[in-house]
């Protein structure tokens, strides 16, 4: 039987990720900040992605754990509001979260033989459209985002095939807290979906997936007229916060 | 006579930082920062440029000695930030250790996101500006892999601040293209021949400044617009 890993296992779309390859037969090890419930193939490592000794035990720990068939780089945090209102130490735990921890991961991995397959880095529809009102997280996800790009031949060289994930927004606690007023949770995609369509393009090795008809013409529009898209996404979502979260 | 300029330039001590100061010195007061000691960075900074040890792989302890530097100049207002420092690896990624993928992110770009907060308050009494120095390398570089990372953060951080902060202090980012200054060497990297299409360093601190006055929030100072005049820049 493979094994996968995949980071932030517990919420969200990591869990729609973990409980889709569960379904499908492999092994699971999810890495989230809470242990979370037996289930069999499943195996939970807590650690709190945040804190870079815990971030180390866990790449030695993981080196005992392979080969992984696979590794879905999930886990994430937000900070939502003016830039200057959120303390300093929030932002250093989302950067160390989101950008340096999976980087860390990924290419300890690589290094020492322990990924035979492919490999999912999930960042943000945010690459694309830009995010005032986040600046940080995009920041961020924006770093993730070109870390795949660039580690996608050299990974390949070794066996590796790397997707950059990039959803818009999903149904899950995450992004109903981070949200701004009046936001339609209708229109974000079901977490179940998501997790479908990511796995599906990192199992085939492509490189880059944005879930979703809408989310992809967002994309290239923030492509096409990035300043446009900005604006638009600051009268969406910075005039629209109402404090700030994270 | 109008009041002098306060500027603040980051990783000053070498480079296109360096190059920065040389032509802002002789009319504006300049606070310079970078990583070696203040006494080796008096014998390259202009005479008249104050001077900040702050190596910003420890971002916390680096804002803090330039914010100390600030008080002590009596500085409560900025005119200009150019957070200029950077630094790099050419690596394979498989052999990026945990140690230089967390000094390249913290130097690059955790710090410049900590120094924009923390500068806030005396740019926005300044009116000032707040210049983040990226690179061409930020939409991906195999061989400098969490460089090339760092520099897209600071690439989307600063398109997002420009937003929020509009009409209050402007914000911009300048991705400079190859240029000629022993960063390259320093990150282990020999570009070899190709080293005569980059632009010298004065050039590229030149045409930054230029940027600077049209204040757009992007732009890029290509290595290709060298390519097209066949001068590599000089
Ligand atoms: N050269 C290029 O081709 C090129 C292309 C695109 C973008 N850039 C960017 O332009 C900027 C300047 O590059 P450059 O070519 O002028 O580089 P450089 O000649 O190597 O100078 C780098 C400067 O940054 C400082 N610095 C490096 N690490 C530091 C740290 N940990 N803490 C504090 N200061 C540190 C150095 O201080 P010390 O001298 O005291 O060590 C030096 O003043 C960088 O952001 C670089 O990424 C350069």
């Amino acid at each position: 039987m493979k094994t996968a890993l995949v980071t932030g296992g517990g919420a969200g779309l990591g869990r729609a990720i973990v409980e889709r390859l569960l379904a499908e037969g492999w092994r699971v090890v999810s890495v989230d900040r809470a242990e979370g419930t037996t289930v069999p193939g499943l195996e939970h490592l807590a650690c709190d992605l945040a804190d870079r000794h815990a971030v180390d035990a866990l790449a030695e720990r993981l080196g005992g754990m392979g080969p992984f068939g696979l590794a879905v780089f999930n886990a994430g945090v937000s900070a939502t509001g003016r830039f200057e209102a959120i303390p300093i130490e929030a932002y250093r735990r989302l950067m160390t979260v989101n950008a340096e921890t999976p980087m860390l991961l990924s290419a300890g991995l690589v290094r020492t033989g322990q990924m035979a397959g492919p490999m999912c880095f999930v960042s943000s529809l945010s690459h694309f459209t830009g995010y005032p009102g986040a600046a940080v997280y995009a920041a961020s996800k924006d770093a993730l985002a070109v870390y795949a790009k660039s580690v996608r031949k050299p990974f390949a060289r070794r066996g590796v095939s790397v997707t950059l994930a990039c959803p818009g927004p999903l149904r899950t606690d995450h992004a109903r807290r981070h949200a701004p007023a009046g936001a339609d949770a209708d229109r974000r995609m079901p977490p179940e979906v998501a997790a479908r369509i990511i796995l599906d393009a990192t199992l085939a090795g492509r490189r880059l997936v944005v879930p979703g008809r809408a989310n992809r013409s967002v994309a290239l529009a923030g492509r096409l007229l990035p300043g446009t898209m900005m604006r638009q996404m600051r009268r969406l979502i910075f005039d629209r916060l109402q404090g700030e979260v994270w | 006579m109008p009041r002098q300029k306060r500027i603040l330039i980051t990783g000053a001590t070498s480079g296109i930082g360096l190059a920065l100061v040389v032509r802002h010195a002789p009319d504006a007061a300049v606070l310079a920062t970078g990583r070696r000691s203040a006494e080796e960075a008096r014998r390259v900074l202009p005479d008249g440029v104050a001077y900040v040890q702050a190596d910003q792989r420890h971002p916390e302890r680096a804002v803090a000695a330039i914010l100390s530097a600030l008080d002590d100049l009596g500085w409560d207002r900025l005119d200009l930030a150019v957070l200029n420092a950077g630094t790099g690896h050419a690596v394979d990624p498989a052999g990026e250790t945990p140690q230089m993928l967390r000094d390249v992110l913290d130097a690059n770009l955790f710090c410049a996101v900590t120094l924009a907060q923390a500068l806030r308050p005396r740019l926005e009494a300044g009116q000032g500006r707040l210049v983040l120095i990226g690179s061409t390398a930020r939409k991906g570089a195999a061989g400098f892999a969490s460089y090339a990372a760092a520099k897209a953060g600071l690439h989307g951080f600063a398109r997002a601040l420009a937003e929020e902060w509009r009409g209050r202090i402007a914000v911009q980012v300048v991705h400079p293209g190859p240029t000629d200054t022993g960063m390259h060497a320093r990150a282990g990297h020999d570009p070899g021949r190709l080293v005569r299409l980059f632009a010298r360093t004065g050039t590229m601190a030149r045409l930054i400044d230029a940027a600077i006055a049209r204040g757009r929030t992007v732009e890029t100072i290509s290595f290709a617009r060298f390519l097209g005049r066949g001068e590599g820049g000089r």
